[in-house]
């Protein structure tokens, strides 16, 4: 009796939970449609807006720590730049206007700066074009003691989150560029060679650099 | 020609016409999806594809063109087996500017015919080589549809004056009738192709035209004429006789038009010297842009012209002025308009080197003179349709898409299911790139539920929104368009 009590019951829930499984349906969403809008407007004003409000946290940094990268050697992966020369992103202009910057190629492209000795690094100021709301992506920046950047490699700033760039992992996130630039720590990292490298960036597949600056002691 | 020419004279302009054709197509329909959809074409790309599924369409007044681009466009979508938003693709899509703008290589050699065998063929190499030519005739809007049908009206009105046929008669009107319903500014180049010919009658003695109709047969052939627009205008505005108020926004059009091109500080007006700029020699961030030998051999032409006294030569620069005028003094300015002056720019360049080569000892110079124009051309094109296609630094390309947004497909698939959410000020051209997912809203002010499983916020609008969601998202960023950068944040499970 107790047996047929508990199949029946089960029976009835069983039917209970199928039909209620019938009743259901895909819930339908009455979203916004996309309105339909003239030619965009052309953005002439240069984004020159901090996304942060207030200022920048200092970066405390030894003292004697002084500007180590200005004027020193550069050069790249792209060795006949697009647009401009190397040493624009050591010559110390940093407005961001045509002429200050230089364009590398598309895809993944980096510049590397010589300190002429081994350094202990303490900051890195980046600003890879600011005229104009951008992310680069893939940035990645290292320093090592050998210029082909295959040993002793110390990585201080990378967001390429997948890999792609086949410099590892990184776990640094992507930043809209500004006219403050993108200030990264050097953690006093020793090394002679800088090498920042990107893949492009939110407006077409070539990279850029208007000004590299590296703080530390020589 | 006469008959008993050699057979190879009789022959070399159909050879060399072929060439040009077949230079006109493979430089308009390579690589035809590489660019980015411009937002613009986005826009209309979307609004075919309504067409396509539903078979409705309703002329928008306020921030579209005509629709012959609508419905001329459903052939290459069926031809192609595309049967809705999601199935369409670029190439179908932009198919269609592709044929009107090789029909319109073919025409300008019809209409380039009068000024001698040579003159034609020139002026359909350079149109088929021209940057903007080119650039446009790959473009999903009405600009090269307009030019084209254009081309054709004018061919059949010469043909009209001399056969006096009432068939010539009713198909200028009906070209006619198409380029008023691909673009409402089509009576500009209407009138200013009319006040040139009258121009062009006036100045000469009546013995001049006499194979030309007169007063007494005009009258019953402008009735053709009227009648073939009449049908064009009707059929196409009323959407084939489903929707009768598009006849009434079709004059409607015209106050919107008004406010948009006469306004004063509009985000799209430009100095007058806009349009003579996208020929003068520039550099935009450090590429070179130069079409100053095929502007200079169009004025020269225009100036050889009047010298020369040559009547139909004379109109066609008559045209050229009076639309370069019109266009330069209008506020309102697109780089894309500048294909209309490209026409009337070839047949005088062509026409003034026909004329040079005339003298012997001239032929060599203006043979390498054209070679040379139609190099430069030649290399220009290749900067602007293929090197440079979505770059800022092309002045063909305005307010571009980024390269960017053609990783939204990508995108939108890595995404888990569930709807998503576009919350920006702008967003043009994603509809068309997330046209195979069936629930994505737009939203140009942040709503109160922002969660979903992929969202697309603007910039200014991220903070806000990220403070909202209640689920973990993995962030990203995509560019819109120069300038213009959208936050990605994609569930997380």
């Amino acid at each position: 009796m107790l047996t047929r009590l508990v199949l029946t019951t089960l029976t009835v829930g069983a039917l209970t939970a199928v039909v209620h499984a019938q009743d259901k349906v895909p819930l339908a969403l009455d979203l916004p449609k996309p309105l339909f809008v003239g030619t965009p407007r052309p953005i002439s004003l240069p984004n020159l807006e901090k996304p942060r409000t207030g200022p920048r946290p200092a970066l405390m940094v030894p003292s004697g720590t002084t500007l180590i990268s200005k004027g020193k050697p550069v050069t790249s992966s792209d060795t006949f730049p697009v647009i401009g020369e190397l040493n624009y992103v050591t010559d110390g202009e940093k407005s961001g206007a045509d002429g200050t910057f230089v364009e590398l190629g598309p895809g993944v492209q980096w510049v590397q700066i010589d300190l002429g000795s081994v350094s202990t690094i303490e900051a890195i100021l980046v600003w890879h074009y600011h005229s104009q709301a951008r992310v680069y992506y893939d940035v990645v920046v290292q320093v090592s003691d050998d210029p082909e950047f295959k040993k002793g490699v110390t990585t201080l700033f990378n967001n390429d989150d997948d890999d792609s760039s086949k410099l590892g992992k990184g776990k640094d996130l992507a930043y809209i560029e500004t006219n403050e630039g993108r200030l990264i720590d050097g953690k006093g990292t020793k090394g002679r060679y800088v090498r920042l490298s990107s893949a492009g960036n939110t407006t077409d597949e070539l990279n850029h650099y208007v000004e590299v600056e590296v703080f530390g002691k020589q | 020609m006469s008959a008993d020419a050699p057979l190879t004279r009789r022959w070399m302009p159909w050879v060399l016409m072929t060439l040009v054709v077949a230079a006109a197509v493979a430089v308009r329909v390579a690589d035809l999806d590489a660019r980015p959809m411009h937002a613009d074409e986005a826009n209309q790309a979307v609004k075919l594809g309504a067409l396509l599924e539903t078979g409705e369409y309703r002329f928008d007044p306020q921030d579209h063109h005509g629709p012959t681009l609508y419905y001329f466009a459903l052939v290459p979508a069926w031809l192609s087996g595309e049967r809705s938003l999601a199935a369409l693709t670029e190439t179908a899509v932009r198919a269609t500017p592709v044929i009107f703008g090789i029909a319109g290589v073919i025409l300008l050699a019809a209409v380039a015919e009068p000024l001698g065998r040579r003159t034609a063929l020139m002026a359909a190499a350079l149109m088929a080589l021209s940057p903007a030519a080119v650039y446009y005739s790959r473009y999903f809007i009405q600009e090269t549809l307009l030019v084209t049908f254009g081309l054709a009206a004018w061919s059949c009105v010469v043909r009209t004056c001399h056969t006096r046929r009432a068939t010539w008669a009713l198909a200028a009107g009906a070209f006619v009738g198409l380029m008023q319903a691909s673009k409402a500014s089509a009576p500009v180049f209407v009138m200013a192709a009319l006040a040139a010919w009258l121009i062009v009658r006036r100045r000469d003695s009546p013995a001049a035209g006499n194979k030309e109709v007169n007063a007494n047969r005009l009258l019953p052939l402008v009735a053709w004429g009227i009648a073939g627009f009449a049908a064009m205008f009707v059929c196409f505005y009323s959407s084939f006789f489903t929707h009768f108020e598009g006849l009434k926004d079709a004059f409607g059009t015209y106050a919107v038009m008004t406010t948009r091109v006469a306004g004063q500080g509009g985000a799209h007006d430009k100095a007058w010297w806009y349009y003579a700029d996208l020929f003068w020699w520039h550099r935009r961030a450090g590429v070179l842009w130069d079409q100053t030998l095929f502007l200079g051999l169009a004025l020269g032409g225009s100036v050889a012209s009047l010298a020369l006294r040559d009547r139909f030569a004379r109109g066609i620069a008559l045209y050229f002025v009076f639309i370069a005028v019109v266009l330069s003094a209008t506020p309102y300015k697109t780089p894309w308009i500048v294909v209309h002056l490209i026409p009337p720019m070839a047949i005088l360049a062509a026409w003034l080197l026909a004329r040079i080569a005339d003298h012997r000892v001239a032929k060599i110079p203006a043979v390498l003179v054209f070679l040379l124009c139609l190099g430069l051309l030649g290399r220009q094109m290749r900067l602007g349709v293929f090197q440079y296609a979505s770059s800022e630094r092309n002045p063909l390309a305005y307010v571009h898409s980024s390269p960017d947004v053609k990783k939204v497909p990508a995108l939108a698939e890595r995404a888990p299911p569930g709807p998503v959410k576009v919350i920006s000020e702008e967003y043009w051209p994603l509809p068309w790139y997330l046209r195979e997912r069936s629930e994505v809203g737009y939203w140009a002010t942040i709503p109160d539920d922002c969660d979903a499983s992929l969202l697309f916020v603007s910039a200014d609008y991220a903070e806000e929104v990220k403070g909202r969601l209640k689920g973990r998202y993995r962030q990203g960023y995509l560019g819109l368009r120069p300038g213009f950068v959208l936050v990605t944040l994609m569930a997380e499970p």
